[in-house]
């Protein structure tokens, strides 16, 4: 059995098409290979459609953080579906009514509005990833 | 409680509530002696998309029939909204401020935009569509919008 803790899950939605989706995607990439790698790790939705059965095990023993494009919720969904328990849910429309100057546009490419957005949601992920990496630590020590 | 018209396009359905009139942009009012509340319709707000914003002029605005007394910001589109009748805003649904999402929930219901005290009724009400009227523009505007797809 390992002592590395088990990363935290971050599984965004896959809108494709979507301004939206697209946010969700960009800022996991941010928080997985830039801002908190060694904390973090991705599953793509669709393995959990397909019931990928490794990444049925790494969900059911991980935390797990989502991001949805739109209120169809289709990331929170699959990981409750797959046996998961979503730690923290994020979706895009409520980030952005929080950044307003960032209006998202843009599919394959985002606009400059839309990689801001994306960053600022990423930094939300990062805060919230710190504070379970910190809770760990802290059950771990104790 | 109204039973609501109904149709299914695609793999989308709508609703039309009969008790309102509407305009061509998809405004709708139901009128009650000299007050009316305003909203959006089912069809326009799921052709919109997910409401990110929403602001209506402030009670006390004097409005004139087709003036603009609403925009709205979704993920999809900006669009502005022109007001169905002529008359004074009283009450805007304090609910939008925090949740406007409320308007794609219950879009004939918790979601109306604001209250007006109506000034021309009976000048007004003959331009807009009645239920059944609207209920068929939206069938066609929708069936058109799945063959452009």
């Amino acid at each position: 059995m390992s002592d590395t803790p088990q990363k935290i899950v971050i599984v965004p939605c896959s809108g494709i098409g979507k301004s939206y989706g697209t946010v969700s995607r960009v800022a996991a990439y941010q928080v997985t290979e830039e801002d908190r790698p060694d904390q973090t790790q991705l599953i793509p939705l669709a393995l959990l459609v397909m019931g990928d059965e490794d990444s049925r095990k790494i969900l059911a023993e991980s935390q797990a953080i989502t991001i949805d494009g739109c209120k169809l919720a289709c990331a929170k969904k699959m990981v409750q579906q797959s046996g998961g328990q979503v730690a923290k849910e994020f979706a895009v429309l409520d980030v952005f009514r929080r950044y307003r100057d960032f209006k998202p546009q843009g599919i394959a490419e985002l606009n400059e509005s839309g990689e801001k957005l994306a960053d600022a949601l990423a930094k939300e992920i990062d805060a919230v990833v710190d504070e379970f990496s910190a809770r760990e630590e802290g059950s771990t020590h104790a | 409680m109204s039973t609501f018209l109904e149709t299914t396009v695609d793999k989308f359905t709508f609703h039309v509530d009969p008790t309102c009139f509407f305009n061509s942009e998809g405004v709708w009012i139901r009128a009650e002696g000299d007050r009316a509340r305003l909203g959006l319709s089912d069809f326009l707000q799921q052709r919109s998309g997910d409401i990110a914003f929403v602001e209506v002029k402030p009670a006390g605005t004097i409005l004139s029939f087709g003036e603009e007394f609403s925009s709205i910001e979704t993920i999809k589109v900006d669009i502005a909204l022109s007001s169905p009748v002529s008359g004074r805003v009283v009450l805007v649904n304090p609910a939008l401020e925090n949740t406007p999402e409320v308007i794609n929930q219950d879009p004939f219901g918790e979601g109306w935009l604001c209250e007006i005290e109506l000034r021309n009724w009976d000048t007004d009400q003959p331009r807009l569509l009645n239920a059944a009227a609207y209920f068929e523009k939206m069938k066609r505007e929708a069936e058109e919008e799945v063959k452009r797809k």
